[in-house]
């Protein structure tokens, strides 16, 4: 395909294969191999209060993990893995039915609708989501009140909070999310003749289920339970929030080591410990399912007459034509119903947020009996918010107009017409922002305002850096494979493994040694231009993730398409950074968008790593209401992540009508979404 | 009158008077009060000019000092939880001193000291903070705080001097009493037949009647102290031998009654989560309004304060060292340290904030204040409290509670 005389023309970039993936090398190796190794030093040293940095490295020993090991710290351990596990198994369950629903029992148009609606919760305030369950669960609480008035409970009310049942609940609701979306890809990616030629030969529902489904849908089962499961085992949050003494996580023993105890080294012990144990039931996990797919390939003589006769039942039962009400009836139904009940509890939090927003007490969880917009107006300056909603609506009508006047009028093609609306939004943000001094003067009560504003910020400055960064690696992943694509992809698929928690301690103790080293110190002491040194931790800290979540996505775009387009343009003597500029950049451009809008998302709420590095002036939403949840949480706090929630809707919608622009289906949708 | 009023403010000030802070003054507005008299340079008591500004303009008779120092810029505090009226650290800072307040939260002293140090000791970027009294003396040793230029803080005179020259400081260089407080019990009393009075009583109460459903401060001296001043034992010993007797107790038997560890519990408390906390007396005159909110009835629970001995912890402003806005951090101390700013703060905290001829203040400024029994003791209450000693036995206390935590959850 390629003339012999064109290759003479060919410019091939004289450089290793992976000096696209550089700037990621060097960022993870900056932030994320040296700040862990640090932490591995941390474990073998000793407490001492007196540093700056508490740690005495005079005597090395392994006494700290022989504490970790110590009777009490080993059950909180045991509890941490016990709640993840059972709650990894409780979101397979309640999410398998509803993923099976999405996949193969509504039409293309539903299933978009049901996809949004599973990942809209999923993207809101992680944190606020949480405080929002002490509302239905507190005994003095309306849902209480009414069961005990029904007679269904006794007179104390309900009993959850501050139980390990309350942590279990919400860990569940948290992550639900996490598990719907890779089970619903993998369901969804399963070609559906497999199945119809199952039933075909005989089987029946249950047998094709488990005997083509199920197997077929293995990859995205074990992508939902890593999901779910690594990150349930660092948080902290959930426990914290709800889980009193007999809910405590080891996660939030980590951090209080850290913060409290001012012990970094015991802290350390713990989270390599956890990282450690993390990967151990991993590895467990996978050997189980090894084990399982063994037995099925290799039937000793009990899985082969399972086997048999559930072949045998539905054949049977086929042959006959019996209990067809049960197969056609009763099962889509019992789907749609469960389905439902499913997404009702992922919203009951969100609508209870919005409720007590508008709580005139002084308790956001507590409900006064009035409603008012008395928080609202605490929050905002209203009549400068008032201003600023006019200026969007205004634009958004105008674009809205004008669009369907050219339309009629003019030739403008109504592909790039569609853009009236994102366009109007973006002018009105700008033109808000210039008026409002960038929406500084909207806000009333500074702090939370402040809190709001750095949120953004911190938000999109680590998501350039994850585009920029995971965009770079992922081509060069895709385009330059070798030798090193093994080792690159093993480190982003640990940074994507590694409990929050571990990265934030990584980075925290991280942090004050990088402040003095001379020229990459700088930003981070002395902060550069309007942003400072707390701003640029964040960014920081932020990106890792991103960068990761960034990287897998390019890459698999760039995966599914053919090189020839790019080598076309060398032989056409392009040089390399044309080609990439011309050919490359356009082909990845939705996976960079719906990446870095994925990555926004992520960052807004990013609650566990934020804390623990931020400074004065960098404080950003998450973190404000983490600091606020020790006290008490004031119902402005729901005002605040109403907006948050707001804006975090906005820009799903954003990815999901540029996705929609460039071609892809709700599917592929879900499937950039999840991250896979 | 005989106070010599002295305002720094030019002449132009009221002008500067933010519009939105002066639609927001409903609630008490102790530094408007300030302003008028500039404007007017009226005496306060003449009826006429305070009732211009309608009930808020109130202000304290007697001899007070009333230093305004104007400033600029942002200004970042770094503070207890809810710990501060939001207009004093907010729109009325603004108004009054031209410095636009930010304010984070810590949930411990810890937390305060892991987030200075991680700056480097001098570039954490906040301007002022809140530890209590006995922390101080480890901050110092750590280069966190800087000296009060003392020159700037005029208005320290109107603290009471019982409140000053603490131990941990002796001659006020780094700190001034923010406010100060007490350590007891709070209970249902529909829930707890038995009548509660000593710490025993509320150790027996948690064991007992109230086990799964008592609450204890998260900090790791407060979760011993109970212990140790039920036995009568210096809540400040370090005897190993009676530490190890107290680690015996709150983690082999007290911790598994625990239900959680909480030190802000009025919140909880109103949502019906707990029968019994321990909570520090400002949070639990706290809860009896949430209670209220809540659709409960307050009156069926009972505050007792500690006893035969309980904790006396005083919360002190400092300037962390490398603050970015020393100036403005002076001032708005110096600010807050007029009485009738200290008293708007009070009203809203709950806690004795160590002004002089407290009393009277409070006739004078908040005579609506419900609950003053929470807030107020008497001198011979006063006497049965302790400050702690931040020696040797923290560590052994952090350790104590930490295990104490793990057992709990088990």
């Amino acid at each position: 395909m390629t003339a012999p005389v064109a290759t003479t023309y060919r410019k091939r970039l004289r450089a290793p294969k992976f000096a696209l993936a550089l700037p990621s090398i060097i960022w993870y190796l900056l932030f994320f191999a040296v700040p862990v190794a640090f932490i591995v030093v941390y474990s073998f040293a000793a407490k001492d209060g007196s540093k700056l940095i508490p740690v005495d490295y005079s005597n090395l020993s392994g006494a700290n993990y022989s504490n970790v090991f110590d009777e009490t710290f080993f059950k909180v351990f045991k509890s941490t893995l016990r709640i993840s596990t059972i709650a990894t198994f409780g979101c397979l369950v309640i999410g398998l039915p509803v993923a099976y629903f999405a996949a193969f029992k509504v039409p293309e148009k539903w299933k978009a609708i049901i996809l949004a609606l599973v990942v809209v919760p999923s993207f809101t305030s992680f944190l606020i989501r949480t405080v929002a369950w002490r509302i239905p669960l507190a005994p003095n609480g309306f849902f209480s009140k009414w069961l005990v008035d029904m007679g269904w409970i006794g007179t104390q009310g309900i009993q959850i909070l501050e139980t390990p049942l309350a942590v279990q609940v919400a860990i569940i609701y948290n992550y639900l999310g996490f598990m719907i979306l890779p089970l619903f890809v993998a369901l969804d990616r399963i070609d559906i003749r497999m199945r119809e030629a199952s039933k075909d030969l005989g089987a029946g529902r249950v047998a094709t289920f488990f005997g083509v489904t199920l197997p077929l849908a293995g990859p995205g089962i074990i992508a939902g339970v890593l999901l779910t499961f690594i990150p349930m085992c660092g948080d902290y949050v959930t426990a914290t929030v709800l889980g009193g003494a007999k809910g405590n996580m080891i996660g939030s023993m980590i951090a209080s080591q850290f913060s409290g105890a001012q012990n970094w080294p015991l802290g350390s012990a713990m989270a390599i410990l956890m990282i450690g144990s993390v990967l151990l039931s991993m590895v467990v996990g996978a050997a189980i399912v090894w084990l399982i797919s063994w037995v099925l390939k290799h039937p000793p003589s009990i899985s082969t007459r399972i086997k048999h006769s559930l072949h045998e039942r539905s054949v049977s039962r086929t042959r006959e034509g019996k209990a067809t009400w049960f197969n056609f009836d009763v099962l889509p139904i019992a789907l749609s119903v469960w389905t439902f009940l499913v997404l009702v509890f992922l919203f009951i939090p969100i609508f209870l947020v919005v409720i007590h927003s508008f709580n005139g007490g002084s308790s956001f969880t507590i409900w006064s009996g009035n409603a008012g917009v008395k928080w609202w107006d605490e929050l905002f300056d209203s009549s400068v918010a008032w201003a600023v909603m006019i200026r969007f609506v205004v634009l958004f009508v105008v674009s809205v107009i004008l669009r369907n006047v050219l339309m009629r009028t003019t030739k403008i093609s109504r592909r790039l017409l569609n853009w009236s609306g994102p366009t109007a939004f973006l002018l009105a943000f700008i033109i808000n922002g210039i008026s409002t001094d960038w929406y500084e003067t909207v806000f009333d009560f500074a702090s939370i305002g402040d809190a709001i504003r750095n949120s953004f910020i911190a938000a999109f400055g680590a998501t350039v850096l994850a585009v920029i960064l995971g965009g770079f690696a992922g081509v060069a992943l895709a385009r330059r494979p070798g030798v090193w694509t093994k080792v690159f992809m093993a480190s982003v698929f640990l940074i994507l493994v590694t409990p929050e928690i571990m990265d934030a301690i990584a980075l925290a103790t991280w942090f004050p040694r990088v402040a003095d080293f001379p020229i990459i110190g700088y930003p981070f002491k002395n902060g550069w231009g309007p942003f400072n040194g707390g701003m640029n931790k964040l960014w920081v800290g932020q990106s890792l993730y991103a960068s990761a979540v960034v990287t897998l996505i390019v890459r698999a775009r760039l995966a599914g398409l053919d090189e020839a387009l790019e080598e076309a343009a060398a032989d056409l003597g392009a040089p390399p950074a044309r080609a990439f500029r011309q050919i490359t950049l356009p082909l990845i451009s939705s996976a960079l968008i719906a990446g870095g809008l994925l990555s926004f998302t992520l960052c807004l709420d990013n609650a566990v790593i934020s804390t623990l590095i931020s400074e004065a002036g960098s404080t950003t939403f998450p973190v404000a209401l983490l600091g606020a949840t020790r006290s008490t949480i004031k119902p402005f706090w729901g005002v605040g992540a109403v907006i948050l929630f707001t804006v975090t809707l906005g820009a799903l919608w954003f990815v999901t009508v540029v996705l929609r622009r460039s071609g892809s289906s709700s599917s592929e949708i879900a499937a950039t979404i999840a991250g896979s | 009158m005989t106070q010599e009023l002295r305002i720094l403010a030019p002449d132009s000030f009221r002008d500067k008077l933010n519009r939105r802070a002066f639609i927001k003054a409903g609630t008490a507005t102790a530094g408007m009060a300030v302003v008028l008299m500039a404007c007017g340079g009226s005496d306060s008591d003449s009826p006429d000019t305070t009732a211009a500004a309608g009930d808020a303009a109130k202000e304290a008779t007697g001899d007070w000092s009333r230093v305004i120092n104007q400033s600029s810029g942002t200004l970042a505090m770094y503070t207890w939880g809810d710990y501060d009226d939001p207009a004093l650290v907010g729109a009325l800072a603004e108004s009054s001193l031209g410095v636009k307040m930010k304010v984070d939260y810590f949930a411990s002293n810890e937390d305060l000291i892991t987030k200075l140090s991680a700056g480097g000791g001098s570039s954490s970027g906040f301007d002022i903070v809140v530890p209590t009294g006995p922390y101080i003396v480890q901050m110092v040793q750590k280069g966190l705080i800087q000296k009060f230029d003392k020159s700037l803080l005029p208005n320290m005179v109107n603290v009471e001097p019982v409140f000053l020259s603490q131990s941990w400081d002796k001659d006020n260089e780094y700190s001034v009493c923010k406010n100060w407080g007490t350590t007891g019990f709070f209970y249902d009393t529909t829930k707890i037949t038995k009548e509660l009075n000593t710490w025993q009583d509320f150790l027996d109460a948690c064991m007992g009647e109230a086990s799964g459903q008592c609450s204890v401060i998260d900090a790791a001296p407060n979760y011993a102290g109970p212990y140790f001043w039920a036995n009568g034992i210096d809540w400040n010993t370090e005897d190993k031998a009676l530490l190890d007797a107290a680690e015996k107790f709150l983690v082999e038997e007290l911790a598994q009654h625990v239900k959680a560890f909480d030190s802000y519990p009025s919140t909880k408390i109103a949502e019906g989560a707990y029968t019994l906390a321990m909570a520090w007396n400002g949070d639990a005159r706290q809860a009896y309004f949430r209670i209220k909110d809540a659709g409960g009835t307050p009156e069926n629970w009972r505050w007792v304060l500690g006893s035969p001995d309980t904790e006396l912890f005083m919360d002190t402003f400092c300037i962390a060292a490398g603050s970015p806005n020393t100036e403005a951090a002076h001032a708005w101390i110096n600010w807050i340290l007029i009485p009738e700013n200290s008293i708007t703060d009070l009203e809203y905290h709950g806690y004795h904030t160590g002004m002089k001829e407290m009393e009277q203040l409070i006739t004078e400024l908040a005579p609506d204040l419900v609950k003053g029994e929470m807030i107020f003791f008497k001198p011979e209450e006063v006497k049965t409290m302790h400050t702690q000693v931040l020696n040797t036995s923290i560590d052994r206390l952090v350790d104590i509670l930490n295990k104490a935590k793990a057992k709990a959850g088990a």
